[in-house]
């Protein structure tokens, strides 16, 4: 490093000179990139220095997005694991010369040392501490160590002394000059003849230990010692007796699971292993080691472990609860024999396990035997004659070359039945799912548009399905940051299942866990562990989607399938901006959609071909329009050509398809059926968009068609229950079936949910009930926080003029026609008020210019306000002429 | 119009979350021990309130303490450990804090200051670990079978470790409090909001700071490697 040092020398800026640098660095990255070379020309002037170092700490801007965002745990953790080792090697204990340090696990460091007076090579453990305090313990674990080494079983490690140093005690075996399973598993998945091969060695060690009466309790790859000559030795017979609390009862069962859970070394990284009466802390028997054994079985086969979570409780959770996936599900080639022999292995309840090691050695052997021929023949073959139906397939087996993939199909297809009879309970698919905003796990916030995204993708992507209501995003985000509780989420939202999820991103690295909770009892229905490159973030969420959808037992058509399987794109840098973007979408200030539209623009650049981002882009433009940041018609325009292109990218998109519709709902009102059109088109599409329905209802209120408005509106409200613009909306078309007592509760509700009064008609609302002093309470909290709304200019007129002060809504309307930029609305507000002030000539004036100008914006027909010049024939021919039904 | 940069609108509240981690760090009891020398909490919240107001003579008391107990505890705590565990550097100053300082210190400043001192004493355990490991790799340790995962990729981590820390120098010689910006919230895990009270200079500094320092070390740490 002091290379370094010295060749950074030349250009350290110091004192006053970084601070230029500084101010420099910081005003060229509020610039556009393409921007920042000519300012710097320019501000910089004739320092070319200075210029250089600016542009070269540029250069570094982007690519230190994560640089050393996230704390450095792992050079920590390898710290102190490595620590306590470094003082060893080169000491003598007792007669033992300490050559190396071999590994170190949960239970100590173990050394290769020489046995000076046998002069052989020996593995010496030094025990942990605090696990050999307690004497009575210390007793039982000797007792079981020298009884399993006595029973001198070729699988078995033979103990040659356990000792003691200082404080320390120490265990010394034989060398064995091998791997542990757990460094062979690191390497990948095993085959599965060796796989069985190491089952069988592990089961028939167990199998002497257990007559001999004494269980390991500890059964992990770390405990499996692969010999270079194929020969498996199980390690640390008894060991475990040492980390048990001293007498678990059924009374302190609950004490002792938390006690496992938490407690430094205990569970952190054997959790897995763990059968479900030893994380209960309940008394163990045999069948623990069965447990566990399978679940080193299932790991070797599949590479996964079966139980997985992202702490150990979660772990622990899983073991209690989730059924993990067939092998099947990994290794579609896996024999159903063995899938039995898993499972049957893997039962919760030890009753229905096998019930001796003995059992499993047994089935392990047949397994192995049936294994054989198919190793010579190169096919996948299983002979197993247990069921029938194995015994049909068994006899058109073999001979015939075809038959091995039909083979194939038939056990997967088994395994599968037989997955979904075991593990679901009642059949009935699930129909309704929220899938909330994932933990961002490690923190790091340049992992937050992970944590937010690939739940929005997993939205985006169920929505396509017909049969399920999928939570829109605006509801489930607001849980964002909070504890859930999946019951509590289910109540609020109406869903049946609740899909939480953590994500975790250290570099490359992508650790994604997931669970799917029944919100009626918070049960955990499914529960799974993704590790994964970040390339891999597409491919894995589409995996979630279909593993989701299995577990909701909805079935698919093959077409529903390929829409599962699309990616709106493959570039992360893409995803990523598109995802920022949307978080900015959100929030509808001028600011939040001009920087929406910044990274959808970012994201497009990125892959020119993600029609996601189009439809984005339109969205921010025509909600720029809408709001009157821009000129009104100039953002719809830009919208429409941006959804189009959206289109052509993509036609089965339905985003595009919402924005296009919502453009002409704005702003076509003489061609209702070209919105509508596109809004059907996007539910078909994707049925569980709450926009689509939310627009479509707008459209259809305005056409007078209140039934089938309120319909929409209903569902679009059920998928996005927590959205106060759909509440308000809702409360319109109450509002114009002069229903106005719904109408003002829904109203209330959604002022609960979102800002105060931003709507027109609201007023009109609290006017038709003749609410005036909530009307005007509702105008004051507004103000409070957007003083020059126009809204809350017009808003305070209508009152006036409903109080028939005449001379106050008069000075109102002045102020409105004074007001310079377009506002989409203007000159319909104006009319509305002379409406109210029952100035019939002026109101149709108003609306007259209105129409001339485009300027007329959302006008409902059915309004109370219009009451006093419905009759009018001239109301009638308006009507007409913006294409209305009259 | 401000431009706001992607990850600073997502650091406010982020790193606050990282203390209220669940993986807690329980330790066993009967292995506590109990230093007569040890100030009360009140005390060290004396120092903190002293050091605080600028009286480096409190830092000075207050740093062998706080690294102390950090080495204490996670030593403690990794001796139960199965190998390969992480541990969580700003769990590890958390519990450090309930420890040192304990529950009833309500005074968010006070904390935030005591997370000062343990980022820096996190920082120096840290790197006179990774040193260490250098020193040992260039002394030729021949042997290195382990069945430690994280052992095995700490040699080039160690070395990273220690480019940044020489990389920190440096800066600190040019831009001293964004040297500190890095060390409070690499290191110590501290929010913008966090860092931005122990530095005595607003959030948005603080993020500026950042900014520039990251672009800055990255430039020197490749540097360094070419």
């Amino acid at each position: 490093m002091a290379a370094a040092t010295v060749a950074a020398g030349h250009s350290l800026m110091k004192g006053e000179k970084y601070h230029q640098l500084e101010e420099l660095y910081h005003q060229a990255l509020e610039r556009e990139p393409d921007e920042r070379r000519a300012f710097l020309e320019q501000a910089c002037a004739d320092d070319l220095a200075l210029r250089r170092e600016v542009e070269s700490l540029l250069g570094y801007d982007e690519r230190a997005a994560y640089f050393i965002e996230t704390p450095p745990d792992d050079v920590a953790a390898a710290m102190l694991a490595g620590e306590q080792s470094q003082s060893m090697p080169g000491r003598t204990i007792g007669h033992y010369q300490i050559l190396s340090l071999l590994g170190a696990g949960g239970m100590g460091e173990v050394y290769l040392a020489e046995d000076t007076r046998l002069k052989r090579k020996v593995a010496l453990k030094v025990l942990p501490v605090y696990f050999t305090a307690d004497r009575d313990r210390l007793r039982r674990f000797e007792q079981e160590a020298r009884a399993a080494s006595t029973l001198n079983h070729p699988n078995i490690i033979t103990i040659h002394e356990i000792g003691e140093i200082e404080v320390a005690h120490y265990l010394v075996t034989e060398f064995i000059d091998g791997e542990t399973l757990r460094h062979r598993l690191m390497q990948g998945r095993l085959e599965i003849s060796p796989a069985l091969d190491v089952s069988l060695q592990v089961a028939s060690a167990l199998a002497a230990a257990h007559e001999a009466g004494i269980v390991h309790r500890d059964i992990k790859p770390e405990n499996i010692m692969l010999r270079g000559d194929g020969l498996v030795k199980v390690l640390d017979f008894g060991l475990a007796k040492l980390t048990e609390a001293p007498t678990p009862s059924v009374s302190e069962e609950a004490s002792t699971a938390v006690m496992l859970s938490t407690e430094a070394g205990v569970v952190m990284g054997t959790a897995g292993y763990m059968s479900p009466e030893q994380a209960r802390g309940q008394k163990v028997d045999a069948r623990s080691d069965i447990f566990s054994l399978g679940v080193v079985l299932y790991e070797m086969i599949t590479g996964r472990a079966p139980f997985e979570g992202a702490t150990s409780s979660d772990v622990i959770a899983a073991i209690l609860k989730t059924e993990p996936p067939p092998l099947g599900h990994y290794l579609p080639e896996a024999p159903a024999g063995l899938e039995r022999i898993v499972q049957k292995a893997l039962r919760k309840d030890r009753e229905e396990r096998y019930q001796t090691i003995k059992d499993l050695l047994v089935d392990l052997k047949v397994e192995v035997r049936t294994k054989e021929p198919a190793l010579t023949s190169g096919e996948v073959t299983e002979q197993r004659q247990t069921s029938s139906v194995e015994h049909l397939v068994s006899k058109i087996r073999l001979h015939k070359r075809g038959a091995a993939a039909i083979l194939v199909a038939l056990f997967v297809a088994i395994a599968g039945v037989a997955y979904v009879l075991f593990f679901a309970e009642d059949k009935k698919s699930i129909g309704s799912i929220a899938v909330l905003p994932f933990v961002n796990a490690n923190a790091d916030p340049g992992a937050e548009y992970l944590a937010d995204g690939i739940p929005e993708s997993i939205i985006n992507n169920l929505s396509k399905l017909p049969n399920l209501k999928v939570m829109s995003r605006n509801s489930v985000f607001r849980f964002k940051g909070q504890e859930i509780d999946a019951q509590e989420v289910g109540q609020k939202l109406g869903v049946r299942a609740v899909l939480t999820g953590r994500v975790a991103q250290r570099g490359d690295a992508l650790a994604i866990s997931i669970e799917l909770v029944d919100a009626r009892d918070n049960r955990q229905l499914w529960g799974q562990h993704y590790n994964r490159r970040l390339a891999d973030v597409f491919a894995v969420q589409e995996t979630m989607a279909e593993e989701i959808t299995e577990k909701l037992r909805l079935t698919l058509t093959g077409a529903e399938q390929q829409r599962l399987a699309k990616h709106p794109t493959e570039n992360l840098k893409a995803f990523q901006y598109y995802m920022q973007g949307r978080a900015y979408t959100q929030r509808r200030t001028r600011e939040d959609l001009l920087a929406a539209i910044r990274y959808c623009e970012k994201a497009i650049g990125e892959d020119p071909n993600y029609a996601l981002a189009y439809a984005g882009l339109a969205d921010a433009y025509s909600n720029l329009g809408v709001r009157g940041y821009i000129a009104p018609i100039e953002g719809l325009r830009k919208a429409e050509e941006i959804a189009r292109q959206a289109l052509a990218l993509d036609d089965k998109l339905a985003e595009p398809h919402v924005a296009l519709g919502q453009v002409y709902v704005t702003y076509s009102p003489s061609n209702f059926s070209l919105g509508d059109r596109e809004l059907r088109n996007a539910i078909e599409l994707s049925p569980s968009l709450s926009l689509a329905h939310l627009y479509l209802g707008v459209s259809l209120v305005r056409q007078g068609r209140l039934d089938e408005s309120l319909e929409e509106l209903l569902k679009a409200r059920e998928l996005d229950p927590l959205s106060s613009v759909i509440a308000r909306q809702v409360a319109v078309t109450y509002h114009l079936r002069r229903d106005s007592v719904r109408a003002l509760e829904l109203l209330r509700e959604a002022n609960e949910l979102g800002p105060a009064l931003s709507a027109t008609w609201e007023i009109g609302a609290y006017i038709q009930n003749r609410l005036f002093n909530e009307a005007l309470a509702e105008l004051e909290k507004a103000k409070r926080e957007r003083r020059d709304d126009p809204i809350l200019i017009y808003s305070t007129g209508m009152v006036y003029a409903a109080q028939r002060k005449r001379p106050e809504a008069l000075q109102v309307i002045k102020e409105l026609e004074e007001m310079s930029h377009a506002n989409l609305d203007q000159a319909h507000w104006i009319a509305k008020i002379y409406a109210t002030l029952n100035e019939k000539e002026m109101a149709f004036s108003w609306l007259e210019r209105g129409l001339a100008t485009g300027a007329i914006g959302v006008f409902y027909k059915d309004e109370p306000v219009w009451d006093p010049i419905r009759d009018d024939p001239h109301f009638a021919d308006l009507l007409r002429r913006m294409g209305l039904p009259q | 119009m401000k431009t706001v940069t992607p990850p600073q609108c997502f650091l406010a509240g982020q790193n606050l979350r990282r203390w209220y981690n669940p993986v807690r760090l329980k330790l066993s009891s009967a292995s506590d021990e109990v230093s007569a020398m040890s100030p009360s909490p009140q005390q060290i919240s004396q120092l903190l309130v002293a050091w605080s107001n600028g009286d480096q003579a409190a830092l000075d008391q207050l740093m062998p303490l706080v690294y102390g107990e950090l080495r204490k505890m996670a030593r403690r705590y990794m001796r139960g450990q199965p190998a390969g565990h992480t541990l969580q550097t700003t769990a590890l100053i958390h519990e450090a804090y309930l420890k040192l300082v304990g529950q009833q210190e309500k005074r968010w400043r006070n904390r935030a200051h005591f997370f000062g001192v343990a980022a820096q004493a996190m920082r120096h355990i840290l790197v006179d670990y990774a040193r260490s490991r250098q020193a040992a790799k260039r002394g030729g340790e021949a042997l290195e079978v382990s069945l430690d995962e994280t052992a095995l990729v700490t040699q080039d981590r160690a070395a990273e470790l220690v480019a940044l820390d020489d990389a920190l120098n440096d800066l600190a010689e040019v831009a001293p409090r964004q040297s500190r910006v890095v060390e409070l919230r690499y290191f110590g895990g501290l929010s913008a909001e966090e860092t931005a009270e122990v530095l005595k200079v607003s959030p948005e500094t603080i993020l500026r700071d950042w900014r520039m320092a990251k672009a800055w070390l990255l430039r020197q740490l490749q540097r360094g490697t070419a």
